[in-house]
């Protein structure tokens, strides 16, 4: 991101941006805060004070924390997060058990790659969302077309991107390990893994994000539990103060996984652009 | 190919398909493989009766049902009302976007304000806002459009920002030289040198506005090819529904083919791989 923010083509003509680009990472950051602020404070009058904008439809950052407290203490809040969480674990879970050695296989096999690859592009190509009432005349109203819609939104990510890391090793590296006589396990072992690496993370993360949006939409269009219920519970009975507070809680778990996967490369592959930061 | 870019976007590239003598030995090994997938299905269900019918509906039933849909009056109304919805609101998700995104992509004031907000936006599970558009703008046409226009423009906003910051400063340097300045700048060197970023976040905009679109339809109101899927799916009709998810899929991947031929058409001096850049 830092670096992003000082780059561009039109960068050291302006007196703001000269001092913006300047500032050091704690500076940024702060800047950044006190934007945040400014922007609460605004929404809070705009709405909750002045009263420019229905409440019921937009409510102002006091009552979301209102309708937050009140999930909370209602128990509706940790009811439907355990079944969120569970579905969406589960789903992962599978995705990354299914996408993982399928991948390594595409990536490895030519033949596996040109049939397995055109069927997962169109059905990655396809939004999730078409699946959606399939998945539930076949695994009812429960959890299982949440657990579905999760697992087909994540795998493809996966796979695809290890597949693309496999094909796209250098060949010089490999040059290198075959001159050194290494056999071809020792191949994978030491030269594709490790590149593949990167690429492993770059679709977990897509998968993350994807993953979220499979299970909001399953749950939203036909569950009787978990976070999107919730959320369209509340926005049928006009809580829209609960209804945001909700939609918070699952942003956070969206934010929150794509960070946890980012310290787990940190931590499992320290060589990679995004651990290094 | 997939590539952390500078703003975050993850974005897969589809290799592009390249006609070789040896590839169309695994154009008809693919085809003979779906066969097989298809005829084992068939046989599963219809002759050995492995699973029922009326879960799993053999293929020659699907078919038939896709066929017969397609000579429905009412499915292409359905399918007229979700393309108007889906096409008003991309294509104002891809004028605000591409606009914004140039504009926060030339100023480094704007990204540094503003881009954390974006990107943040942009990573969010919008789809969650969908019961609330619905309550504030209705069952009708408006909220099926503004969803369309909220899932679709962030990618399109992100994907030129990061197109706008990575125009080589030695052409703007250049156009500057030969007294090129202002908008004039902006419509000879930055925009058509954005504009295959821009058009990537296009096609990641379409899907998602096409989600939007399903998802307004799921939710509320009484046309559109979402709720002709839900109504079968609902009565059970399993060879219908599957035969609409068959066209779904084929919107899908035409709409991503489309705007990929346009991408090589509008900027044919741009590859793939380069606008991923070399990581």
């Amino acid at each position: 991101m830092s670096t992003f923010l000082a780059s561009g083509p039109n960068l050291g003509r302006g007196g703001i941006a000269a001092w913006l680009a300047g500032l050091s990472g704690r500076g940024k950051a702060l800047v950044l805060a006190g934007e945040v602020v400014v922007m609460l404070v605004v929404w809070e009058l705009v709405v909750g004070v002045f009263g420019w904008i229905n409440p019921v439809f937009f409510p102002p950052p006091s009552a979301v924390a209102q309708g937050f407290v009140e999930l909370v203490q209602s128990g509706a809040l940790a009811a439907n997060l355990t079944v969120s969480i569970q579905a969406w674990l589960t789903g992962f879970a599978i995705a990354v058990v299914i996408g993982i050695p399928v991948g390594l296989l595409m990536g490895s096999v030519l033949p596996v790659d040109r049939i397995v690859g055109p069927i997962a592009w169109t059905i990655y190509a396809t939004p999730t969302i078409a699946y959606q009432p399939l998945a539930k005349a076949w695994f009812g109203f429960g959890i299982g077309p949440v657990i579905f819609l999760v697992t087909i939104s994540a795998l493809f990510p996966i796979l695809l991107n290890i597949a693309a890391g496999m094909r796209t090793t250098n060949q010089s590296i490999i040059n290198a390990g075959r001159v050194y006589g290494a056999n071809r396990l020792q191949l994978y072992r030491s030269v594709f893994l490790p590149s593949t690496v990167p690429f492993l993370f770059a679709g977990l993360r897509q998968a993350v994000v994807l993953a979220t949006i499979g299970m909001v939409v399953a749950e939203l269009a036909g569950s009787s539990s978990g976070m999107g219920a919730l959320i369209i519970r509340a926005a049928n009975t006009y809580q829209t103060d609960q209804a945001f507070a909700a939609i918070a809680v699952v942003v956070v778990w969206s934010v929150g996984m794509t960070q946890v996967v980012t310290l787990i490369e940190r931590w499992v592959a320290p060589w990679t652009r995004k651990g290094r930061r | 190919m997939s590539v952390t870019s500078a703003t975050g976007t993850n974005r897969i590239v589809r290799p592009r398909r390249v006609v070789r003598t040896g590839e169309a030995k695994w154009g008809l090994l693919l085809f003979a493989v779906v066969a097989g997938i298809v005829l084992v299905w068939e046989a599963a269900v219809s002759w050995f009766q492995l699973v029922p019918a009326a879960f799993l509906p053999p293929p020659s039933e699907i078919i038939v049902a896709f066929v017969r849909l397609l000579g429905e009056p009412e499915f292409w109304a359905a399918f007229a009302y979700s393309m108007t919805n889906v096409l008003i609101g991309l294509a104002m998700a891809i004028v605000v976007g591409v606009v914004v995104g140039l504009a926060v992509g030339w100023s480094p004031v704007l990204r540094f304000t503003v881009a954390p907000f974006l990107w943040l936006l942009y990573s969010t599970p919008k789809v969650a806002l969908a019961p609330l558009f619905i309550l504030v703008l209705g069952l009708g046409n408006e909220s099926k459009i503004a969803l369309v226009f909220l899932l679709a423009v962030f990618p399109i906003i992100l994907n030129t920002m990061e197109g706008a910051v990575t125009v080589s400063p030695s052409l703007v340097n250049a156009g500057r030289v030969f007294g090129v300045n202002g908008v004039y700048l902006g419509w000879k060197v930055i925009f058509p040198a954005t504009l295959p970023y821009s058009l990537s976040g296009i096609q990641r905009g379409a899907a998602l506005g096409f989600t939007g679109e399903v998802l307004g339809e799921f939710l509320g109101g009484t046309g559109g090819l979402g709720h002709l899927l839900e109504f079968a799916a609902y009565q059970f009709m399993m060879a219908e529904a599957i035969a609409m998810v068959i066209v779904m899929v084929i919107i899908a991947n035409l709409t991503l083919w489309l705007i990929s031929a346009l991408r090589r058409r509008l900027a044919p001096w741009y590859d793939d791989r380069k606008i991923v850049g070399a990581s």
